[in-house]
Protein backbone atom coordinates (compact mmCIF):
# COMPACT_ATOMS: atom_id res chain seq x y z
CA UNK A 1 0.00 0.00 0.00
CA UNK A 2 1.21 3.40 -0.98
CA UNK A 3 0.25 7.00 0.07
CA UNK A 4 0.32 10.58 -1.28
CA UNK A 5 -1.16 11.91 2.08
CA UNK A 6 -2.40 9.41 5.01
CA UNK A 7 -3.78 9.00 8.58
CA UNK A 8 -0.83 7.57 10.58
CA UNK A 9 1.40 10.58 11.01
CA UNK A 10 0.78 11.03 14.39
CA UNK A 11 1.00 7.71 15.73
CA UNK A 12 4.15 6.31 17.20
CA UNK A 13 5.08 3.09 15.35
CA UNK A 14 3.44 -0.11 17.17
CA UNK A 15 5.38 -3.62 16.70
CA UNK A 16 2.76 -5.33 14.67
CA UNK A 17 2.74 -8.97 14.74
CA UNK A 18 4.19 -9.52 11.48
CA UNK A 19 7.58 -8.13 12.97
CA UNK A 20 7.58 -10.00 15.87
CA UNK A 21 6.59 -13.09 13.71
CA UNK A 22 10.53 -13.38 12.46
CA UNK A 23 9.17 -15.61 9.76
CA UNK A 24 7.51 -12.59 8.12
CA UNK A 25 9.02 -9.77 6.16
CA UNK A 26 8.79 -6.55 7.32
CA UNK A 27 5.95 -5.07 5.79
CA UNK A 28 6.28 -1.66 7.88
CA UNK A 29 3.17 0.65 6.26
CA UNK A 30 3.42 4.03 5.93
CA UNK A 31 0.45 5.12 5.23
CA UNK A 32 -3.16 3.17 4.36
CA UNK A 33 -4.12 5.92 1.87
CA UNK A 34 -3.21 7.50 -1.20
CA UNK A 35 -4.72 11.50 -1.83
CA UNK A 36 -4.40 13.53 -5.31
CA UNK A 37 -5.32 16.73 -5.68
CA UNK A 38 -5.15 18.05 -9.13
CA UNK A 39 -2.11 20.81 -9.44
CA UNK A 40 -3.50 24.64 -8.93
CA UNK A 41 -1.11 25.55 -12.17
CA UNK A 42 -3.15 23.53 -14.21
CA UNK A 43 -5.99 26.09 -13.71
CA UNK A 44 -4.36 29.60 -13.97
CA UNK A 45 -3.13 27.50 -17.13
CA UNK A 46 -6.53 27.80 -18.27
CA UNK A 47 -7.13 31.09 -17.20
CA UNK A 48 -3.86 32.43 -18.94
CA UNK A 49 -5.17 30.30 -21.97
CA UNK A 50 -8.86 31.35 -22.17
CA UNK A 51 -7.81 34.84 -22.65
CA UNK A 52 -8.92 35.91 -19.55
CA UNK A 53 -7.72 39.31 -18.29
CA UNK A 54 -5.74 39.36 -15.30
CA UNK A 55 -6.80 40.82 -11.95
CA UNK A 56 -4.64 41.78 -9.28
CA UNK A 57 -7.46 42.20 -6.86
CA UNK A 58 -8.78 38.95 -6.65
CA UNK A 59 -5.24 37.97 -5.09
CA UNK A 60 -5.12 37.34 -1.27
CA UNK A 61 -3.76 40.53 0.34
CA UNK A 62 -0.08 40.00 1.19
CA UNK A 63 -0.30 42.19 4.39
CA UNK A 64 -2.25 39.29 6.15
CA UNK A 65 0.54 37.01 6.45
CA UNK A 66 1.52 38.27 9.50
CA UNK A 67 -2.43 37.02 10.92
CA UNK A 68 -1.37 33.74 10.25
CA UNK A 69 0.03 32.30 13.42
CA UNK A 70 -1.58 28.92 13.88
CA UNK A 71 0.22 25.78 11.84
CA UNK A 72 -3.33 25.19 10.40
CA UNK A 73 -3.36 29.03 9.01
CA UNK A 74 0.20 28.98 7.79
CA UNK A 75 -0.48 25.52 6.38
CA UNK A 76 -3.82 26.95 4.50
CA UNK A 77 -2.45 30.26 3.31
CA UNK A 78 0.90 28.90 1.82
CA UNK A 79 -1.69 27.09 -0.24
CA UNK A 80 -3.67 29.98 -1.38
CA UNK A 81 -0.45 32.15 -1.71
CA UNK A 82 1.35 29.17 -3.87
CA UNK A 83 -1.84 29.40 -5.90
CA UNK A 84 -1.70 32.89 -6.25
CA UNK A 85 2.04 32.88 -7.10
CA UNK A 86 1.91 30.30 -9.76
CA UNK A 87 -1.28 32.51 -11.53
CA UNK A 88 1.10 36.15 -10.90
CA UNK A 89 3.96 34.04 -12.99
CA UNK A 90 1.73 32.61 -15.71
CA UNK A 91 0.88 36.22 -16.41
CA UNK A 92 3.94 37.58 -16.12
CA UNK A 93 3.54 39.69 -13.68
CA UNK A 94 7.15 39.43 -12.27
CA UNK A 95 7.30 42.23 -9.78
CA UNK A 96 4.43 40.96 -7.88
CA UNK A 97 5.23 37.73 -8.79
CA UNK A 98 8.57 38.79 -6.39
CA UNK A 99 6.76 39.84 -3.73
CA UNK A 100 4.85 36.56 -3.45
CA UNK A 101 7.49 34.87 -3.37
CA UNK A 102 9.05 36.78 -0.36
CA UNK A 103 6.02 36.21 1.64
CA UNK A 104 6.23 32.06 0.86
CA UNK A 105 9.47 32.41 2.45
CA UNK A 106 8.16 33.85 5.53
CA UNK A 107 5.41 31.40 5.60
CA UNK A 108 7.72 28.24 4.09
CA UNK A 109 10.10 29.19 7.27
CA UNK A 110 7.66 29.29 10.13
CA UNK A 111 6.36 25.74 8.88
CA UNK A 112 10.35 24.44 8.49
CA UNK A 113 10.18 24.47 5.00
CA UNK A 114 13.21 26.69 4.19
CA UNK A 115 14.89 23.58 2.07
CA UNK A 116 11.92 23.56 -0.87
CA UNK A 117 12.37 27.70 -0.92
CA UNK A 118 16.24 27.83 -0.92
CA UNK A 119 18.91 30.12 -2.28
CA UNK A 120 18.81 27.82 -5.44
CA UNK A 121 15.68 28.27 -6.10
CA UNK A 122 15.62 32.20 -5.67
CA UNK A 123 18.20 32.46 -8.03
CA UNK A 124 16.43 29.99 -10.69
CA UNK A 125 12.65 32.00 -10.07
CA UNK A 126 14.70 35.19 -10.59
CA UNK A 127 16.85 34.00 -13.95
CA UNK A 128 13.49 32.82 -15.35
CA UNK A 129 10.83 35.10 -14.61
CA UNK A 130 10.05 36.53 -17.54
CA UNK A 131 9.69 32.82 -19.31
CA UNK A 132 6.28 31.56 -17.80
CA UNK A 133 7.24 27.62 -18.95
CA UNK A 134 9.95 27.62 -16.21
CA UNK A 135 8.29 29.26 -14.05
CA UNK A 136 5.63 26.79 -13.79
CA UNK A 137 8.49 24.13 -13.43
CA UNK A 138 10.28 25.79 -11.08
CA UNK A 139 7.00 26.91 -8.26
CA UNK A 140 5.71 23.16 -8.97
CA UNK A 141 8.96 21.30 -8.29
CA UNK A 142 9.38 23.69 -5.14
CA UNK A 143 6.02 22.91 -3.87
CA UNK A 144 7.21 19.27 -4.71
CA UNK A 145 9.76 19.66 -2.90
CA UNK A 146 7.71 20.42 0.16
CA UNK A 147 5.01 17.94 -0.11
CA UNK A 148 8.16 15.47 -0.56
CA UNK A 149 9.70 16.94 3.07
CA UNK A 150 6.41 16.77 4.82
CA UNK A 151 5.27 13.30 3.85
CA UNK A 152 9.06 12.09 4.53
CA UNK A 153 8.95 13.67 7.80
CA UNK A 154 5.56 12.70 9.39
CA UNK A 155 4.16 16.03 8.56
CA UNK A 156 1.19 14.59 6.05
CA UNK A 157 -1.78 17.04 7.81
CA UNK A 158 0.23 20.22 6.63
CA UNK A 159 1.24 19.13 3.13
CA UNK A 160 -2.76 18.36 2.90
CA UNK A 161 -3.57 21.69 4.37
CA UNK A 162 -1.25 22.97 1.55
CA UNK A 163 -2.69 21.05 -1.16
CA UNK A 164 -6.33 22.13 0.31
CA UNK A 165 -5.59 25.82 0.26
CA UNK A 166 -4.32 25.69 -3.60
CA UNK A 167 -7.52 24.26 -4.51
CA UNK A 168 -9.92 26.66 -2.61
CA UNK A 169 -7.76 29.24 -4.37
CA UNK A 170 -7.74 28.43 -7.79
CA UNK A 171 -11.82 27.39 -7.61
CA UNK A 172 -12.24 31.02 -6.20
CA UNK A 173 -9.70 32.56 -9.11
CA UNK A 174 -11.77 30.13 -11.67
CA UNK A 175 -15.23 31.41 -10.21
CA UNK A 176 -14.44 34.78 -10.08
CA UNK A 177 -12.97 35.28 -13.70
CA UNK A 178 -15.93 32.73 -15.25
CA UNK A 179 -18.17 35.60 -12.95
CA UNK A 180 -16.72 38.14 -14.88
CA UNK A 181 -16.50 36.79 -18.62
CA UNK A 182 -18.06 34.06 -18.84
CA UNK A 183 -16.09 31.29 -20.55
CA UNK A 184 -17.49 27.96 -21.36
CA UNK A 185 -14.09 26.38 -20.61
CA UNK A 186 -13.85 27.73 -17.28
CA UNK A 187 -17.24 26.65 -16.54
CA UNK A 188 -16.78 23.36 -17.48
CA UNK A 189 -13.49 23.00 -15.63
CA UNK A 190 -15.35 23.94 -12.29
CA UNK A 191 -17.95 21.65 -12.68
CA UNK A 192 -15.72 18.62 -13.32
CA UNK A 193 -14.19 19.34 -9.83
CA UNK A 194 -16.56 17.00 -7.87
CA UNK A 195 -14.41 13.80 -7.16
CA UNK A 196 -11.39 16.10 -6.16
CA UNK A 197 -14.07 17.60 -3.94
CA UNK A 198 -14.93 13.87 -2.50
CA UNK A 199 -11.20 13.53 -1.93
CA UNK A 200 -10.49 16.60 -0.50
CA UNK A 201 -13.47 15.85 1.85
CA UNK A 202 -11.82 12.48 2.82
CA UNK A 203 -8.17 14.11 2.87
CA UNK A 204 -9.30 16.37 5.80
CA UNK A 205 -11.39 13.91 7.19
CA UNK A 206 -8.69 11.84 7.99
CA UNK A 207 -6.49 14.15 9.15
CA UNK A 208 -9.08 15.90 11.27
CA UNK A 209 -7.68 14.57 15.07
CA UNK A 210 -7.64 17.21 16.78
CA UNK A 211 -10.80 19.18 15.24
CA UNK A 212 -9.10 22.11 13.59
CA UNK A 213 -11.49 21.15 10.42
CA UNK A 214 -14.36 20.28 11.47
CA UNK A 215 -15.95 23.77 10.27
CA UNK A 216 -13.98 23.55 6.56
CA UNK A 217 -15.42 20.09 6.53
CA UNK A 218 -18.93 21.02 6.89
CA UNK A 219 -18.32 23.62 4.33
CA UNK A 220 -17.29 21.38 1.83
CA UNK A 221 -20.01 19.02 2.41
CA UNK A 222 -22.16 21.46 1.89
CA UNK A 223 -20.52 23.19 -1.69
CA UNK A 224 -20.58 18.97 -2.09
CA UNK A 225 -24.36 19.16 -2.19
CA UNK A 226 -24.14 21.38 -4.80
CA UNK A 227 -21.84 19.90 -7.16
CA UNK A 228 -24.23 16.82 -6.32
CA UNK A 229 -26.32 18.61 -8.54
CA UNK A 230 -24.31 18.47 -11.74
CA UNK A 231 -24.78 15.66 -14.18
CA UNK A 232 -21.81 14.22 -16.43
CA UNK A 233 -22.80 11.29 -18.72
CA UNK A 234 -19.80 9.06 -19.43
CA UNK A 235 -19.77 6.68 -21.97
CA UNK A 236 -16.76 4.15 -22.61
CA UNK A 237 -15.24 4.34 -25.56
CA UNK A 238 -12.12 2.32 -26.19
CA UNK A 239 -8.61 4.13 -25.72
CA UNK A 240 -6.07 4.00 -28.32
CA UNK A 241 -2.16 3.01 -27.57
CA UNK A 242 0.92 3.66 -29.23
CA UNK A 243 3.60 1.84 -28.00
CA UNK A 244 6.22 3.18 -30.07
CA UNK A 245 5.32 6.81 -27.97
CA UNK A 246 4.59 5.18 -25.28
CA UNK A 247 1.24 7.33 -25.26
CA UNK A 248 -2.19 6.22 -24.83
CA UNK A 249 -5.35 8.30 -26.34
CA UNK A 250 -8.58 8.15 -24.35
CA UNK A 251 -11.60 8.28 -26.01
CA UNK A 252 -14.64 8.56 -23.68
CA UNK A 253 -17.35 10.60 -24.13
CA UNK A 254 -18.72 12.99 -21.22
CA UNK A 255 -21.20 15.61 -21.29
CA UNK A 256 -21.48 17.50 -18.36
CA UNK A 257 -24.38 19.52 -16.96
CA UNK A 258 -24.64 22.10 -14.75
CA UNK A 259 -27.24 24.77 -14.43
CA UNK A 260 -26.77 28.91 -13.59
CA UNK A 261 -28.54 28.86 -9.97
CA UNK A 262 -26.23 25.71 -9.32
CA UNK A 263 -23.36 27.12 -10.55
CA UNK A 264 -24.58 30.82 -8.52
CA UNK A 265 -24.77 28.92 -5.67
CA UNK A 266 -20.79 27.06 -6.08
CA UNK A 267 -19.34 30.80 -6.44
CA UNK A 268 -20.97 31.80 -3.25
CA UNK A 269 -19.89 29.22 -1.53
CA UNK A 270 -16.41 29.27 -2.58
CA UNK A 271 -15.98 32.94 -2.42
CA UNK A 272 -17.39 32.04 1.45
CA UNK A 273 -15.03 29.51 2.22
CA UNK A 274 -12.07 31.26 0.88
CA UNK A 275 -12.98 34.21 3.39
CA UNK A 276 -12.66 32.34 5.98
CA UNK A 277 -9.23 30.79 5.16
CA UNK A 278 -7.83 34.15 4.52
CA UNK A 279 -9.36 36.01 7.25
CA UNK B 1 11.49 -13.87 24.54
CA UNK B 2 12.95 -10.94 25.74
CA UNK B 3 15.34 -11.09 23.29
CA UNK B 4 13.20 -11.45 20.42
CA UNK B 5 11.28 -9.07 21.26
CA UNK B 6 14.57 -6.70 21.48
CA UNK B 7 15.81 -8.04 18.09
CA UNK B 8 12.24 -7.29 16.87
CA UNK B 9 12.38 -3.51 18.08
CA UNK B 10 15.79 -2.97 16.53
CA UNK B 11 14.66 -4.04 13.18
CA UNK B 12 11.69 -2.30 13.23
CA UNK B 13 13.41 0.85 13.83
CA UNK B 14 16.74 0.02 11.19
CA UNK B 15 13.67 -1.01 8.98
CA UNK B 16 11.90 2.16 9.01
CA UNK B 17 14.97 4.03 8.67
CA UNK B 18 16.44 2.14 5.63
CA UNK B 19 13.24 2.36 4.15
CA UNK B 20 12.94 6.20 4.33
CA UNK B 21 16.22 6.15 2.96
CA UNK B 22 15.11 4.37 0.25
CA UNK B 23 12.63 5.60 -0.77
CA UNK B 24 14.58 9.17 -0.62
CA UNK B 25 16.63 8.21 -3.57
CA UNK B 26 14.21 6.76 -5.73
CA UNK B 27 12.41 9.99 -5.72
CA UNK B 28 14.79 11.63 -7.40
CA UNK B 29 14.91 8.51 -9.87
CA UNK B 30 11.09 9.22 -10.37
CA UNK B 31 11.67 12.66 -10.95
CA UNK B 32 14.14 12.25 -13.83
CA UNK B 33 11.99 9.79 -15.11
CA UNK B 34 9.31 11.86 -15.09
CA UNK B 35 10.81 15.06 -16.59
CA UNK B 36 12.23 12.76 -19.68
CA UNK B 37 15.16 13.80 -21.88
CA UNK B 38 12.78 16.22 -23.32
CA UNK B 39 11.89 17.91 -19.83
CA UNK B 40 8.78 19.15 -20.77
CA UNK B 41 6.28 17.77 -18.29
CA UNK B 42 5.59 19.74 -14.99
CA UNK B 43 4.67 17.77 -11.78
CA UNK B 44 1.45 17.99 -10.10
CA UNK B 45 3.57 18.87 -7.35
CA UNK B 46 2.86 15.67 -5.09
CA UNK B 47 4.90 12.56 -4.46
CA UNK B 48 3.30 8.90 -3.95
CA UNK B 49 5.34 7.51 -1.59
CA UNK B 50 4.68 3.74 -0.29
CA UNK B 51 5.77 0.80 1.00
CA UNK B 52 4.51 -1.60 -0.97
CA UNK B 53 4.03 -5.71 0.52
CA UNK B 54 2.20 -8.27 -1.77
CA UNK B 55 -0.83 -5.28 -1.81
CA UNK B 56 -2.31 -3.10 -4.61
CA UNK B 57 -2.67 0.58 -3.76
CA UNK B 58 -4.99 2.47 -5.54
CA UNK B 59 -6.03 6.22 -5.67
CA UNK B 60 -8.55 8.57 -7.53
CA UNK B 61 -7.63 11.71 -9.10
CA UNK B 62 -8.58 13.66 -12.37
CA UNK B 63 -7.06 14.02 -15.27
CA UNK B 64 -8.51 17.10 -17.37
CA UNK B 65 -9.33 17.22 -20.65
CA UNK B 66 -6.87 19.30 -23.54
CA UNK B 67 -4.11 18.14 -21.19
CA UNK B 68 -1.46 14.99 -21.53
CA UNK B 69 -0.20 13.56 -18.71
CA UNK B 70 2.78 11.40 -17.63
CA UNK B 71 2.82 8.69 -15.21
CA UNK B 72 6.07 7.65 -13.92
CA UNK B 73 6.85 5.25 -11.11
CA UNK B 74 9.57 3.46 -9.74
CA UNK B 75 10.50 1.16 -7.01
CA UNK B 76 14.38 0.20 -8.10
CA UNK B 77 16.47 1.08 -10.78
CA UNK B 78 17.52 -2.47 -11.90
CA UNK B 79 14.49 -3.24 -13.37
CA UNK B 80 10.79 -2.25 -13.94
CA UNK B 81 9.33 -3.38 -10.57
CA UNK B 82 6.12 -1.40 -10.46
CA UNK B 83 2.63 -2.51 -12.42
CA UNK B 84 -0.11 0.69 -12.71
CA UNK B 85 -3.21 0.71 -13.63
CA UNK B 86 -5.81 3.45 -14.83
CA UNK B 87 -9.23 2.35 -14.72
CA UNK B 88 -12.47 4.78 -15.16
CA UNK B 89 -14.40 4.79 -12.38
CA UNK B 90 -16.32 2.33 -13.04
CA UNK B 91 -13.51 0.14 -12.83
CA UNK B 92 -13.03 -0.86 -16.92
CA UNK B 93 -9.36 -0.90 -17.70
CA UNK B 94 -7.82 1.88 -19.56
CA UNK B 95 -4.57 0.50 -18.98
CA UNK B 96 -1.80 -0.94 -17.69
CA UNK B 97 1.67 -1.01 -17.69
CA UNK B 98 1.70 -4.50 -17.45
CA UNK B 99 1.59 -5.28 -21.08
CA UNK B 100 4.42 -3.07 -22.15
CA UNK B 101 6.91 -4.58 -19.12
CA UNK B 102 6.28 -2.90 -16.81
CA UNK B 103 7.29 0.62 -18.35
CA UNK B 104 8.42 3.08 -15.62
CA UNK B 105 6.44 5.41 -17.59
CA UNK B 106 3.35 6.08 -19.98
CA UNK B 107 1.65 9.69 -21.35
CA UNK B 108 -1.97 10.12 -21.71
CA UNK B 109 -3.74 11.96 -23.69
CA UNK B 110 -6.85 13.35 -22.43
CA UNK B 111 -9.13 14.70 -24.59
CA UNK B 112 -12.41 15.05 -22.02
CA UNK B 113 -11.77 15.36 -18.39
CA UNK B 114 -12.23 12.12 -16.83
CA UNK B 115 -11.70 11.15 -13.35
CA UNK B 116 -9.69 7.73 -12.90
CA UNK B 117 -8.22 5.09 -10.27
CA UNK B 118 -4.88 4.33 -10.52
CA UNK B 119 -4.28 1.40 -8.79
CA UNK B 120 -0.38 0.34 -7.90
CA UNK B 121 1.63 -3.10 -6.89
CA UNK B 122 4.48 -5.07 -7.48
CA UNK B 123 5.67 -7.06 -9.89
CA UNK B 124 5.61 -10.22 -7.58
CA UNK B 125 7.79 -11.97 -10.32
CA UNK B 126 10.30 -9.63 -9.65
CA UNK B 127 10.21 -7.85 -6.04
CA UNK B 128 7.97 -8.82 -3.02
CA UNK B 129 8.45 -5.98 -0.98
CA UNK B 130 9.98 -2.29 -0.63
CA UNK B 131 9.40 0.84 -1.51
CA UNK B 132 7.62 2.60 -4.41
CA UNK B 133 7.29 5.71 -5.47
CA UNK B 134 4.82 7.62 -8.39
CA UNK B 135 4.31 10.84 -9.69
CA UNK B 136 2.09 12.76 -12.22
CA UNK B 137 3.08 15.32 -14.16
CA UNK B 138 1.48 17.44 -17.23
CA UNK B 139 2.58 18.52 -20.72
CA UNK B 140 3.88 21.98 -20.99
Amino acid sequence: MISSCGSEEEKKPEISKEVIDPNSSLNAKFDDKIFSIPSPMQMAMLLEESKSPYNEFLLNDLDKVGDYTSEYKKAMNLGIYGTDLGYVSIYKQNSIALKYLSTIEKLTSKLGLEGAFDKDFMTRFEKNSTNKDSMMVIVSDAFKKSDNFLKSNNRKSVSALILVGGWIESMYLACNINKAHANQKILDRIAEQTETLNTIIELLTDYNKKGESDELIKDMKDLKFYFDQITINYEYMEPITNVQKKTTTLRHKTIVTVDSSTLNFINQKIEAIRAKVIE
Amino acid sequence: MKKLALYSIFTLIVGFGANAQDCETLVKDCENILKGKEKNFVSDGQVYTAFLDREKAEFKTTFFGGTTYRIAATAGTDDEYVIFTVKDMQGTVLFTNRKYKNSSYWDFKVPRTIPVIIETELDMDKKITGCAVMMIGFKR
